[in-house]
């Protein structure tokens, strides 16, 4: 269960004339997603999901709002005044709140990220990327209790089988293609067996025939999941709205930035496995392609 | 057929590797290109003082240099020189290394440390390493101690800013997608930072092979009795030109043959480079 309530994340920039100017990247978002659900955030470029989805993963702070993981705080709040962020900077003066330890491994939150430019490490063979994060993960338990190493190799090479890469676990990410390279950064959200995954445009930067096979892929490893009796929560963000649809449980536009904030709220209740060309979903896609449509001409309309 | 019956180990592994190396480090030398203006050049060398276009006393021929070189090592115990040189580079190396790659990866990895040191460095490193020599004599008098730390005074600063420069420069999304998995800091720098750095840190260690050598020759040169930069300094003060080009080309081929060896360790550990 994810809750999100009233984040707001605002940045100083410096515009042209060399002065400091603050820039509303999330205005006022509040969300709750239920678990095992996928939720897509849609909206133009520059709206503010992708920060959105940072705060979500803790790798941002939130300007103002609180976002709980099963009732779990994910980071807090910047200070607003100047004693309070006194404290705060006297509290992380050497580490960021964003670090989890000096020397602990220690995950804080359930939580995979899958970005858009794939982010696994190109100094490690597909294998050994998904051995770093099992065992990043498995930091947390007892010594006694975590398996041996050739049990994680084991584990980490079934879950390469599932995304359809085995025979690839000694090449190197530069070795793969850009479809395969998301694919191992699939396995390695996978292999966690996290509770909640967050993708930044997961599929933009692979050809269309590889995305509707990936998109595909994704979908029957969820169910799997779900059947396991271990729902995954997916996050997506994503500018392309027949994904968002066909993928998703609901649909949440953002209002185009800066200041992005939740436009409205589709939720898409057609039974799985879906269509890409089903009328109902055709429906919706043509409603949300009306409603962006709209923000972009009225955008227009202002900015003259 | 799995990857592990291609492996081979013990003697004939070694055996593997040197003729990896040699392929690697000498087949630029061997080629069919090069050796077209290797030869003529070395024939120019040698024919030149012989037809007395250049007085030999000046350039003296190529047979005479390769004479003088049998006849040092053999009765001017110049591999002993050569032993003193390469003890006191590797250990100023040694402690360079040691210290200057943690200290960068601290610098680049945390701004507080780098507000508390990187001034530091900033003010000392523009002192050209040459200019440390009368204070270092003062201190350390004349003697290893003295080299080691002129060496290192010369391999330090490069190897220092060319790694916290490799560190600072890594790409957050790497560290954005090692943290969300748990990735402590520390895990961070062993595993993420240092590789993401490892092309510059290769890099700063062949810079600091080059200007180790260069202040090998002059601390040498200042004072001492052993070592392969006092056999030039005392071919100069007795004006053997041919003792002169011996020691050139011995300091010559020491740092070609260190950078070898590092650009081998980098095609040996960054395996996923190779083919990019």
């Amino acid at each position: 269960m994810i809750e999100a309530r009233g984040i707001s994340k605002f940045f100083s920039v410096v515009n042209e004339k060399g002065l400091a100017e603050g820039l509303t990247a999330v205005l006022n978002v509040s969300l709750s997603i239920a678990d095992g659900r996928i939720v897509s955030l849609l909206g133009p470029s520059g709206c503010g999901k992708s920060t959105f989805l940072e705060i979500l993963a803790g790798l941002q702070a939130p300007t103002d709002g609180e976002i709980r993981i099963d009732g779990k705080l994910v980071l807090e709040p910047l200070p607003s005044t100047r004693k309070e962020m006194e404290e705060y900077k006297r509290r992380y003066r050497f580490i960021s709140p964003l670090a989890n330890g000096v020397f602990t491994d220690r995950p804080k939150h359930d939580i995979a990220m899958i970005f858009q430019d794939y982010a696994v490490f190109p100094w490690m063979t597909a294998l050994q990327n998904i051995v770093f994060a099992l065992k990043l993960r498995l930091a947390g338990k007892k010594r006694s209790e975590r398996p041996s190493g050739a049990e994680i190799a084991e584990k980490a090479g079934f879950y390469l089988g599932k995304v359809g890469l085995a025979g690839s676990e000694n090449k190197y990410p530069s070795q793969l293609s850009g479809g395969m390279r998301q694919r191992l950064a699939l396995a390695r959200a996978l292999s966690v067996e996290p509770k909640i995954i967050l993708m930044d445009e997961p599929f933009a930067a692979v050809d269309a025939l590889q995305r509707e096979k990936l998109q595909d892929d994704l979908l029957c490893l969820w169910e799997e999941a779900k059947d396991n009796a271990s729902p995954i929560i997916i996050v997506m963000v994503s500018h392309d709205v027949p994904e968002a649809v066909y993928l998703s449980d609901e649909v949440i536009v953002f209002s185009p930035g800066p200041g992005g904030t939740v436009r409205n709220r589709i939720p898409v209740d057609i039974p799985r496995p879906r269509a890409r060309t089903d009328q109902e979903i055709v429906e919706i896609q043509e409603r949300i392609f009306a409603i962006l449509q709209y923000d972009i001409n009225q955008e227009s309309m202002y900015a003259i | 057929m799995t990857d592990e019956s291609y492996e081979t180990r013990g003697i004939r592994r070694v055996l593997l590797e040197l003729g990896g190396f040699s392929k690697n480090a000498l087949g630029n030398f061997f080629s069919p290109e090069f050796l077209c203006v290797l030869f003529p050049l070395l024939l120019i060398w040698e024919f030149v003082p012989r037809l007395g276009l250049i007085p030999e006393s000046l350039l003296p021929r190529l047979s005479t240099v390769a004479a003088t070189f049998w006849d040092m090592l053999l009765h001017g115990k110049l591999a002993v020189h050569i032993l003193y040189s390469l003890g006191r580079f590797f250990a100023a190396f040694g402690i360079a290394v040691a210290l200057a790659v943690p200290i960068g990866m601290l610098m680049g990895w945390n701004q507080k440390i780098r507000a508390f040191i990187l001034p530091l460095w900033q003010l000392l490193s523009p002192i050209p390493p040459p200019a440390w020599v009368p204070m270092t004599i003062i201190i350390f008098g004349i003697g290893s101690g003295m080299h080691i730390f002129l060496m290192f005074i010369g391999i330090f600063y490069p190897v220092l800013f060319n790694t916290y420069q490799g560190i600072k420069d890594t790409d957050p999304r790497y560290l954005a997608s090692a943290r969300v998995f748990g990735a402590s800091e520390f895990t961070l720098l062993r595993k993420v930072y240092f590789w993401h750095a490892f092309g510059s840190i290769i890099m700063s260690l062949k810079t600091g092979v080059a200007m180790g050598l260069v202040m090998l020759v002059i601390g040498e040169a200042y004072g001492g009795r052993m070592g392969i930069g006092f056999l030039l300094g005392q071919a100069k003060d007795y004006f053997l030109i041919p003792e002169m080009m011996v020691c050139m080309a011995v300091t010559g081929f020491l740092g070609w043959f260190f950078i070898e060896i590092l650009k081998y360790v980098e095609i040996k550990l960054a395996v996923w480079k190779v083919g990019r």
